[in-house]
């Protein structure tokens, strides 16, 4: 079910035309499980639901940026290129912290095989550009 | 302050930071005068401080976007990118680069001028009249 991310439309779905169009946004299940993974504490339902905000907001954000970088570099698609230059702006992709470090920490493996290649038996390497 | 490619001599970071200290100072006592308050010796030397430290972040961040839009040189629209989360510097860094592009502009055109009027040449119809005026005064 995996592909690899670009630019694809996305197909419409019937009966999604009789509900009333609403904002996508993160399941505030998953927001709330990574969440407390984190906090390792208990958190009130009202915390919770400033936090789904925050995400909100913090998208909203994350989507000007990219667009700002994509265009300063005369494109209009966002790359990794630019995902990089948000992340470094953020703080997160330092000179010690490389991204390749961060996606290694932080994403499972089917998603690590996506953006870093992988050497596999066989002398191949995964996934093979 | 100097073209692209000119050899600048470098200082030591304690002159570099003197330079700024002595300049936050001026700059706070402007201040000082316009809201009538009084700036401790502390606080002048912390807000050089700061400003020491938030220019290499900005020469950072400077350095990445034209990278990011495969330059090597720093040009003002690098500059707007860093001013782009505050909505008022962005306005204010926009509007000085667009002054700066205007005088600019306009030494370029007293250049053309006087080079086109010491070699006697015409590059515009605009600047044609004033050089034969000029021509006739040279003769």
């Amino acid at each position: 079910p995996l592909q690899p991310p670009g630019p694809k439309a996305v197909p419409k779905r019937p009966g999604a035309s009789r509900r009333k169009p609403r904002e996508p946004k993160i399941a505030s299940s998953l927001i709330k499980k990574i969440f407390s993974h984190y906090v390792k504490m208990p958190v009130t339902r009202d915390a919770f639901k400033i936090v789904e905000k925050c995400c909100e907001r913090y998208f909203k954000q994350l989507s000007d940026d990219l667009e700002a970088y994509s265009s300063h570099a005369g494109r209009k698609t966002v790359e990794m290129a630019d995902l990089e230059v948000l992340m470094r702006r953020q703080g997160l992709v330092t000179d010690k912290m490389p991204m390749n470090v961060l996606i290694e920490r932080y994403l499972p493996l089917e998603y690590r095989k996506l953006l870093i290649p992988v050497a596999i038996s066989g002398n191949k390497v995964m996934p093979s550009k | 302050v100097s073209s692209p490619g000119s050899t600048l001599t470098p200082l030591s970071p304690q002159r570099l930071q003197a330079a700024v200290h002595y300049t936050v100072g001026s700059l706070c006592q402007d201040v000082a005068e316009d809201k009538e308050v009084q700036f401790s010796k502390q606080t002048v030397a912390a807000i050089a401080e700061i400003t020491f430290r938030q220019c290499e972040i900005f020469a950072k961040d400077l350095e990445m976007f034209a990278r990011h839009a495969k330059r090597s040189t720093i040009n003002t629209e690098d500059v707007k990118l860093l001013a782009r989360r505050s909505n008022s510097l962005l306005k204010y860094i926009t509007q000085k680069s667009e002054e700066l592009a205007l005088s600019n502009m306009e030494q370029k055109e007293k250049k053309k001028k006087k080079s086109s009027a010491s070699m006697g040449g015409r590059t515009a119809e605009q600047e044609a009249a004033v050089t034969e005026s000029e021509d006739s005064s040279m003769v």
